[in-house]
């Protein structure tokens, strides 16, 4: 039991510190495929690679809309 | 014929697989504690930015490094019931943009009456950024630019967000690490809860009384036995009992018979009344050669034993050091 447990430990921890120190989530610069990014701190991307250029994408134009994060209530 | 008892403190059996699951976890822990040092700031500043005039920093020089990411983290200084969106860009030499990310801050706030009580609220949430990794070696700008500026009303401000933007290159993302670091403890923990159930049960008995038995066939060199007795009593029992253990070989012959004190855990009603007791006595031993071994429990004084239970298990592991007896049986 304790061999399955340090198995799936050791698997566990090997690839989460590979997948953080080497940085797996952040954003690969012109590159089009981008498997393991993972947005940080609720920023979208605004655009995506075509080849290796940067398209702004169709809702970036409508951003306007943003009326606020906040539930309103409160407590 | 009795061989008298040889008692060794020993770490030989301890689960290895235990402490490989727990170095696991501080693996992740040290990285996870370590990883500022792979850091190396190189903005650190405010700036104010007016709604769609982008503002450009001073060009960073792209790195490819093994460990990390450029990472730019930015925060807006706004004020209550004040929106404001955002877009961080990261331009090439040629001025064109290659990556850029929108963030919707907000900052909020009220008030709230609830059951009598009142008070103010604010929530907000201000900071965006961007994690990225170089392909290749270039200089790059990092331009801020407000979108849309407004309050709660819809109404747009014409006045500068004040940006605390900070660069740093080789950061880690410890997202991953906290993931590793949760699940890496909660397996070690797991293996430190089971460690002690490790082995083949050979006997596991249970009667309502004090006097109990067994035999097993169990045993050989490097085969530890832990042979645990638990103890249920009721509310007049005594703060302690004696267990006496007796280890019979195959031909019945007295190889081990000792007295243990056995503290009990009283169970207490509501009003602080004692209405039960448990003590449990854990033994370990080695018994040579594998054959057929005898085990016989017995509590005094056994007027409030209510239920006696022995359990033997071998090839166990331990979590820590433990004092095991040595028997050899002469047939």
């Amino acid at each position: 039991m304790t061999k399955f447990f340090a198995l799936l430990a050791i698997l566990l921890a090997g690839t989460t510190l590979f997948y953080g120190l080497t940085q797996q989530s952040a954003l690969v610069l012109r590159q089009e495929k981008q498997d393991n990014h993972w947005i940080r701190n609720g920023t979208q991307t605004s655009g995506s690679y075509r080849g290796n250029a940067w398209v702004a994408s169709p809702t970036r134009q409508t951003y306007g809309g943003f009326r606020g994060g906040g539930s309103g209530a409160g407590k | 014929m009795s061989s008298s008892p040889k008692t060794q403190h020993t770490a030989q059996f301890l689960d290895p697989f235990t402490y490989l699951t727990l170095l696991s976890a501080v693996a992740v822990f040290v990285c996870l504690v370590l990883s500022p040092i792979f850091m190396r700031s190189l903005v650190s500043k405010t700036i104010p930015v007016d709604p769609n005039v982008p503002e450009q920093l001073a060009p960073i020089q792209l790195k490819k490094e093994p460990i990390g990411a450029l990472r730019i983290d930015v925060s807006a200084t706004i004020s209550d019931n004040h929106w404001v969106t955002y877009e961080i860009q990261l331009k090439d030499q040629q001025g064109q943009v290659i990556a850029s990310g929108i963030k919707q801050a907000w900052r909020e706030s009220g008030t709230w009456s609830e059951e009598g009580e009142s008070g103010i609220w604010t929530e907000d949430d201000l900071v965006g950024g961007l994690d990225v990794r170089p392909t290749k070696e270039e200089p790059i700008t990092i331009v801020l630019d407000v979108l849309e500026y407004t309050d709660i009303s819809g109404k747009e401000i014409d006045q500068p967000v004040p940006f605390e933007v900070s660069v740093v290159n080789g950061a880690v993302d410890t997202r991953y690490l906290w993931t590793g670091l949760l699940g890496a403890t909660f397996l070690a923990f797991l293996a430190i809860l089971v460690t002690p159930f490790s082995g083949k049960v050979i006997l596991d008995k249970s009667i309502g009384d004090s006097d109990i038995g067994g035999r097993g066939i169990l045993g050989g060199a490097k085969n530890l036995i832990r042979v645990t007795v638990k103890i249920k009593s009721d509310e007049h029992s005594p703060r302690s009992l004696t267990v006496l253990l007796v280890i019979n070989d195959g031909n019945g012959e007295q190889l081990y018979s000792n007295r243990h004190p056995v503290h009990l855990s009283f169970n207490k009603s509501e009003g602080g009344k004692v209405t039960s007791a448990k003590g449990t006595l854990t033994t370990f031993f080695i018994l040579e050669p594998r054959s057929s071994y005898g085990f016989h429990v017995e509590v005094t004084p056994d007027i409030t034993v209510d239920r006696t239970r022995l359990i033997v298990r071998d090839h166990c592991k331990t979590l820590f050091p433990v004092s095991v007896i040595l028997l050899k049986s002469t047939q």
